[in-house]
Parts: C-alpha cells; sequence; structure tokens
C-alpha cells in the first residue's frame, strides 16, 4: 500500500470521515478549508495522529500547517521524515 | 415585562428507552408497559448482561447531516436530538433560534467520551491524547454544540450536580425569562449509560436478581440504569406561541424542620426510581399525598426528574393522570391514581430526593386562558 | 439582573501568588510570579510545561482537592463576612459553584484498573461522589438554600457569581456563597497540551510573542447578600456586584468567535444591567489567557467598546485555573477597586499591532468606582460582572 493509500485510510478512520471511502478523497485537493473541509482541531489531532501511527513528531503549528497542504504533500512529508528518521 | 408572568412549556423533545420523540412518551406512559433492553458490560470478570433502558439517536439524522457529526459523541448527540425534537414539537420559527438561550442538565456530564480520552493516553502515551476527544469531554460541549448548529447566541449554562441537576438548571431557566435574559430558553437535560457509568453503577448497587423495576417497593433494590435526553422549549406567557402547561416554581435546597414544602394537592410525581436507600426516604415524604411515578418508562438516571416534568405536562395539557408502571404499591404510604383518574386540581409537583438531605421540588401548572396548540404529533 | 446591587460582604481566595486572598494580592503588587513544571504529578511529555500549583496545599484524603481548594476559600470568605453559624442558620443561604474537575466522573486510577480488565478500587469513586464543592460547602454551613454546579469551562466561576446574584435578586435566597474550584491535574494537563494552546515558557498575555496558556488551581469563594440580610445583620460590604452578562460565540469548540460577537453582546449586557456606561469604567481584568486567538479576539473588542480603558490579566500570576479563573479574577477585581491600584499585567513585554491596546506595565493607581471581570469559555460562552466599590 502506498503511503497516500495508507494515509486516507487513517484519515477517514481517525478523524471519523463515516460518509467517505478512501476512494472519495482527492489527493490534491485542500485538507483545510475547502477540499476536506478540515478545522484547527483536526489539526492538533492530525499532528497526534503523525505521531500514533507514524511515530513522527511535529512541534508545533506552524510546522503542522506546511506539511497539511494536501494529502499528496502530507504523504511526501511522512516519507521524508520516516527517510531521515 | 412583568415580573410575576408565567413561563410557559412550549414544546417538549424525548428521547429514551420508550423511544423518541413526545407520541412515544405518551404512547409508553398510556399503556404502562415496562420495557427495558439489555446492556453487556464488561466487568474484571467476564461480560455481564445488565437491563437497562438505553435511547436510540439514530432519528438525528433527520435534523443534522452525517458529515457534521462526525466529531460529536454519543452524549451531544443526544442532547442535539432531544432540541430539535422540542424545536420541531413547538414549530419554533428558525428566526427565533439566534436568541434562544440554552441551558443542558446532566448528573455525570459527557462519561463516554471522558473515557474515550482517558483511553486515549493510558493506551498510546501522555503525548498521544487525542484533542478531539479532549474538547468534547468539557462539560459544556454539548449546550455549545447546540448553540453552534442552532446559531444561538445568547446565554448559555451547563449544570452538573448529581441528581439536583434538574431542578437547579431549571430553577435558572426561569430566571433567565423572568429577567428578560433571553426571549426563549431551551433546557434539556440529557445523561448517558456510557460503559464508565454502567460499570459505576454495578460496583455501587446491589446486583439482586432480575426483577421489574418497582420504585414503590421501597424495601427492594430494582433499579435499572437507563439515558437519554429530554428537552424543554421555555417561553413567558405572552411570548409563547402555545404550550402544554405552566413552569410555576422549581426549587433546590434543604428542607426546613417541618419537611420538605410540598404544594396542595394535585399530583406528586416522585423520582423515586428503584435505589432502596432514597426509596425509604421517599416514602417519607410521600406519606398520605396523592403519588405517582414513571420512572420504570425510562429508567434510573439523574435527567429522570426532566422526563418526570414531561409527564407532568402532558398530564396537565390531557387533564388524566397517566396509570404508574407496575402494579405493586401494597407498601407505599400514598394514593397512586389509577391511569385515566383526574388530574384533581390545577398542579403538579415533581421530587428529587438527592444526598445529605437535599431536594429538588419542580411544579407545573394548567394553564388558563387562550395560549393556543402547536404542538404537533409526530 | 438589573436592579438592586448586591453586596459583597466577604471573599476568601487561595492560588499560586497565596493561600488567601491578601498574601495574593501582595504577591499581585510585587509582581512577583512562580511558574514551575508541575510538581504533585508527572507526564511522558518530553517537555514540561510551566504551571501554577497552589504548593503547600494539601487536601484531605477523603475530598477531592478541588473542593478542598472550595472549602478553604469558602471559609476564609465567610470569617471575612463576619458571618456566625447562628445568623447563617437564620438564613436562607444558596451556594453557586464553578467548576470542570469537581464535576468529572472519572479518574485515571479507577480508568486504569478498569481498562485492564481487573477490578479498581472504588474509593476514587466514593470521593467523587460525596466531593460535589457545592455540597461540600452546604454541608459545612449546614446551609438550606439552593444549590448549583456550574461547568461552563473557562466562565464557570464568572457564571456561578452572576447566577447567584440572579438568585438574590429574585428573592430565592437571603444570602449566597458563590464562586468557584478547580485542581490541577494529570488530565488536564495532557488535554490541554494535546491542543497545543499552552506555552511550554512562563505564558505573556496580550503580548506579541505570546505562545499559549499555563494552567493553574486554586479556588475563590464570595458572600453575596441582599441589602435587607446587611440592614437586619449589621454586616458591612466589602463591594457590590451591580451586573452580569453572558452571550455565546456559536461558532466553534475551542476557537473564538473572531469578530468577538460574543463578548461584545455579553459586556453590553452587563453594563446595561448594572446601570453604568462604559465612560465609568476604571478597568478590566480581562480573560488573558496568552493564546493568540484569546488575547487578539478579546483585545480587538476592548480596543473597540472600552478604548482607553486600563486592562490587565492576572493570569500571568496565577495561570489559567478553568473553573476558578472568573471567580480569583472577581475577587481580585473588587480588591483593586478597595485599593484603587491594579496590578502590572505580569508576562507582557512586547506590544502586539494586531491587538491594537497593551495591558498596563506597572501597578497603576485607578479612579473610578467600576471595573469589569471577563471571561471566555471553550464551547464560546463569554460571560462578565460588573463590580461597584462600596
Amino acid at each position: 500500500m502506498t503511503t497516500v493509500e495508507k494515509l486516507k485510510m487513517i484519515l477517514v478512520e481517525d478523524l471519523n470521515l463515516e460518509e467517505l471511502t478512501p476512494a472519495d478523497i482527492y489527493e490534491n485537493a485542500p485538507l483545510f478549508g475547502e477540499g476536506l473541509g478540515l478545522d484547527s482541531l483536526d489539526a492538533v489531532e492530525l499532528i497526534v495522529i503523525m505521531q500514533k501511527r507514524f511515530g513522527i513528531e511535529i512541534q508545533n503549528l506552524d510546522e503542522g500547517k506546511a506539511a497539511f497542504q494536501s494529502v499528496h504533500a502530507l504523504a511526501s512529508y511522512i516519507e521524508g521524515r520516516l527517510k531521515t528518521g | 415585562m412583568n415580573g410575576t408572568e408565567r413561563i410557559v412549556i412550549e414544546g417538549i423533545g424525548v428521547v429514551g428507552g420508550f423511544g423518541c420523540g413526545i407520541s412515544d412518551l405518551s404512547r409508553a406512559l398510556t399503556e404502562a408497559a415496562f420495557s427495558p433492553g439489555t446492556f453487556d458490560l464488561s466487568t474484571g470478570s467476564g461480560t455481564v448482561r445488565i437491563p437497562a433502558f438505553q435511547a436510540d439517536d439514530s432519528r438525528l439524522v433527520e435534523f443534522i447531516p452525517v458529515r457534521t457529526l462526525r466529531r460529536i459523541d454519543r452524549f451531544s448527540r443526544l442532547a442535539l436530538l432531544g432540541s430539535h425534537l422540542a424545536l420541531a414539537d413547538a414549530e419554533l420559527p428558525e428566526a427565533e433560534r439566534s436568541r434562544l438561550g440554552i441551558i443542558i442538565a446532566s448528573g455525570y456530564g459527557p462519561t463516554g467520551i471522558t473515557y474515550a480520552f482517558l483511553k486515549s493516553f493510558i493506551n498510546d502515551g501522555d503525548i498521544c491524547a487525542s484533542p478531539t476527544y479532549f474538547a468534547n469531554s468539557v462539560h459544556n460541549s454539548a449546550a455549545a454544540h447546540i448553540s453552534i448548529q442552532l446559531g444561538a447566541m445568547g446565554p448559555n449554562l451547563t449544570v452538573t450536580h448529581f441528581h439536583l441537576s434538574v431542578p437547579s438548571a431549571l430553577a435558572t431557566a426561569r430566571l433567565w425569562l423572568a429577567e428578560g435574559k433571553a426571549q426563549r430558553v431551551l433546557f434539556g437535560a440529557v445523561d448517558e449509560l456510557s460503559e464508565l457509568i454502567g460499570y459505576v453503577r454495578y460496583r455501587t448497587r446491589d446486583a439482586g436478581p432480575a426483577v421489574p423495576m418497582t420504585p414503590l417497593r421501597t424495601e427492594m433494590e430494582t433499579s435499572i440504569p437507563g439515558e437519554g435526553a429530554a428537552f424543554l422549549l421555555l417561553a413567558r406567557e405572552s411570548a409563547a406561541r402555545c404550550g402544554y402547561c405552566a413552569l410555576d416554581a422549581s426549587t433546590t435546597g434543604c428542607p426546613p424542620i417541618s419537611g420538605i414544602p410540598l404544594p396542595e394537592p394535585g399530583l406528586l410525581v416522585l423520582g423515586a426510581d428503584g435505589c432502596r436507600e432514597s426509596g425509604r426516604r421517599y416514602a417519607a415524604v410521600a406519606q398520605n399525598a396523592r403519588v405517582a411515578c414513571y420512572t420504570p418508562l425510562y429508567g434510573s438516571m439523574p435527567a429522570g426528574p426532566a422526563f418526570d416534568a414531561a409527564a407532568a405536562a402532558l398530564m396537565l395539557k390531557g387533564g388524566r393522570v397517566f396509570p404508574s408502571p407496575g402494579a405493586d404499591f401494597r407498601d407505599f404510604p400514598a394514593t397512586v391514581p389509577a391511569g385515566g383518574d383526574p388530574v384533581g386540581g390545577d398542579r403538579i409537583s415533581c421530587l428529587t430526593l438527592a444526598g445529605d438531605e437535599a431536594y429538588g421540588l419542580t411544579t407545573l401548572g394548567k394553564l388558563s386562558g387562550t395560549t393556543g396548540e402547536c404542538a404537533k404529533e409526530e | 439582573m438589573s436592579g438592586a446591587p448586591i453586596a459583597i460582604t466577604g471573599m476568601g481566595c487561595i492560588c499560586a501568588a497565596g493561600g488567601n486572598l491578601s498574601d495574593s494580592m501582595e504577591a499581585l503588587l510585587r509582581g512577583e510570579r512562580h511558574p514551575a513544571p508541575p510538581m504533585r504529578f508527572a507526564s511522558d511529555h518530553p517537555i514540561p510545561h510551566p504551571v501554577f500549583e497552589a504548593v503547600g496545599f494539601e487536601e484531605p484524603p477523603d475530598l477531592l482537592r478541588t473542593s478542598a481548594f472550595a472549602l478553604h476559600a469558602a471559609r476564609e470568605a465567610v470569617a471575612d463576612a463576619g458571618l456566625d453559624r447562628k445568623t447563617l442558620g437564620s438564613l436562607r443561604v444558596g451556594v453557586c459553584v464553578g467548576t470542570t474537575v469537581g464535576a468529572v466522573m472519572s479518574e485515571e486510577t479507577f480508568c486504569r484498573g478498569y481498562l485492564a480488565g481487573g477490578v479498581p478500587d472504588m474509593a476514587p469513586i466514593h470521593r467523587i461522589l460525596r466531593s460535589n464543592p457545592a455540597d461540600v460547602i452546604a454541608r459545612e454551613f449546614d446551609l438550606s438554600g439552593p444549590r448549583q454546579t456550574v461547568v461552563t469551562a473557562c466562565s464557570s466561576g464568572t457564571d456561578a457569581v452572576g447566577i447567584a446574584g440572579s438568585w438574590i435578586r429574585a428573592g430565592l435566597c437571603d444570602a449566597a456563597i458563590a464562586g468557584g474550584a478547580d485542581e490541577l491535574g494529570r488530565i488536564t494537563y495532557i488535554g490541554f497540551i494535546s491542543l497545543m494552546i499552552t506555552d511550554d515558557s512562563p505564558c505573556k498575555p496580550f503580548d506579541r510573542h505570546r505562545k499559549g496558556l499555563n494552567l493553574g488551581e486554586g479556588a475563590a469563594m464570595l458572600v453575596l447578600a441582599s441589602e435587607r440580610v446587611l440592614r437586619r445583620s449589621g454586616i458591612r460590604a466589602r463591594s457590590f456586584l451591580l451586573g452580569y452578562g453572558s452571550a455565546s460565540d456559536a461558532y466553534h469548540l475551542t476557537a473564538p468567535r473572531p469578530d468577538g460577537a460574543g463578548l461584545r453582546s455579553a459586556i453590553t449586557e452587563a453594563l446595561a444591567t448594572g446601570g453604568v456606561s462604559s465612560a465609568s469604567v476604571a478597568f478590566v481584568n480581562a480573560h488573558g489567557t496568552g493564546t493568540p486567538d484569546n488575547d487578539r479576539v478579546e483585545g480587538r473588542v476592548l480596543h473597540d467598546i472600552l478604548p482607553g480603558v486600563p486592562f490587565l490579566s492576572t493570569k500571568g500570576y496565577t495561570g489559567h485555573t478553568l473553573g476558578a479563573a472568573g471567580a480569583i479574577e472577581a475577587v481580585f477585581t473588587a480588591a483593586c477597586l478597595e485599593i484603587g491600584k491594579i496590578p502590572a499585567n505580569a508576562g507582557f513585554e512586547t506590544p502586539d499591532p494586531e491587538i491594537g491596546v497593551t495591558p498596563v506595565r506597572e501597578v497603576t493607581t485607578v479612579e473610578g468606582t467600576v471595573a469589569l471581570s471577563e471571561s471566555l469559555a471553550f464551547g464560546g460562552n463569554n460571560s462578565v460582572v460588573v463590580l461597584g466599590k462600596a
């Protein structure tokens, strides 16, 4: 499973996006505002999800904001962080 | 503004073990059928199946899209459902919603999501604690969700005080209306039967043989846990478009030596819920009164008195008493009218006994005059 | 709640700044604060966040720490009011307490035991069941009047004071003990850090470089009474509760409404019910948690509605005490009115151009007889009380 596919599954499950399937999520659509329509509470939840599901620590919201642009951007960020350890 | 103007119950929204909506409650009260479900509880020695009155919140999607509910926990879902049912029952125009005051009363608060929050860091470490679960475990989250969904920017209050929660919060609801702090108040009592509360009850109550819930057999422990939401839309009489009855008073405190000041005869609805210790106290207070008890229709929970108030509202509107479920009143030192008897007065009081000799008493009154019909039967 | 002022006849307070009101006020006026990593509990967060614990206060084993704080403050307030038990017994006295932890029906050790499939000791649950802070106070003083536990998060203390005032105005009771109490524990600490609204250094309310709040703990209680009680018992008023306003943002579970509409509405209502104009406000005790969002929204509202009125946050000295905050800040406000001085806003150095106003940076003399204390809560509740000098 690619990082993008794994990430979509995790988003649906951990953010309780009940009415969506991973296939419904566009990889390049914004996560926040329009697109998936997540908000500030989801942003801090995503930071915890990064820790719990990928072991990746994000220190502050600014760091998070840069990474959370879209599913594609986040998947790249995750791969990058996992490579550097 | 007339300081002595009556407060009217314009709409009622209820969900609990008896069903969903005022029609289901009315039917359950009329039939007095005792029908709890079951709840599978994990304990240290395996899973135990206990009788329980569980609420079904599936009708919430008639009012709120699934997408909007994604982060909203069960406690808040019950609250949202109760609130929408009450507004629909009163046929309140949408334009009126922004000025609503909102008051939530709960005995224990959102224990389900609170436990989920603890689990999130117990299982995965402190740094994996879920912020969403934490935000929802703050006790006023249900009231916040309601205000956000309705766009209600009036005053907002949540009260959590075990068995005094409902009468205490209703007193503030009346005050807000009398002071003109809000045009209307959407009051709701909510309690959920979460795994945690189920387990606490299991450990703190004698688990006797499974018997019907008979609160007026006071020498026995027969309580069965319940959950649900009971909402009342309240308005000053001059502003009310319709009404079931008036909410004339709500008091909490400790009684003087002479005892709890019970209003003159009408009917006294007892919040006795099958717990043995309070059963004896109810019997002592209710001596020689004319009483009814409906807790076997929705179960034992601190939100119970709000369901009692809903039952009283239906009785004052219809003029007839509902039968008290369970025919076994032989030991109870008070008169229990039969179903269909006249209410026998203009007032019904709902009595709740709490710890420390404290009590809550809510009095509802028949409406005189021409407040019309708008209650919608579903 | 418009009508006759309600007398504040006694006050009590315990927080990180001091074990009673007088000691706390002295620390505030000295500009002294002691944020430190938590000592009473541990967490596996890699970076400890500074908190404001009421060091040296030990609760009895049979009571929640929250309720022990409440009782401590209530005892000080009742003694301050000069009310003996006989007088209290002759009056109908209510109790209205704001809290968060004091109403929570769960405890970590118990839940860990249950989650692990064991049979945990029930002692923590029994402690919770007997520790409702309003009940604890009612029991202590044998009070027969109305009772309420307000759980409106960060505005609970302000709401409890405002509601108790309404009870007295409406004749539901002759007097009331009203306030708030909250202890700082692991669950609260972990929860706030997960929301990423805490600062890992001492908080800087209204400062351009503020990063978040620091948590605190404590309690404050006020003895409120009607004028009739004052006349009959001969006790004196320290100050007066003139007005109370509250309104919702109806916006978001944790973030304040960007335009501050709820706070504007609450301030307007508080002033109206108090029969005072914004021009007569001597100072404002702001909510001022030190979070980017709160201070921006609150600061902009103060800039718009109360331009030129000195304001400060005392959370730089106490931390954010949640359910106790509104009550602690109400007693600080009343105490400041008495002495005609407000302390400096601890933690503030650099103005934030986005806010456009700055809090007081040093002890400041205030003239004028009226002040506001305001609270903005999770869930979007905004509550304000108006206090008047005696």
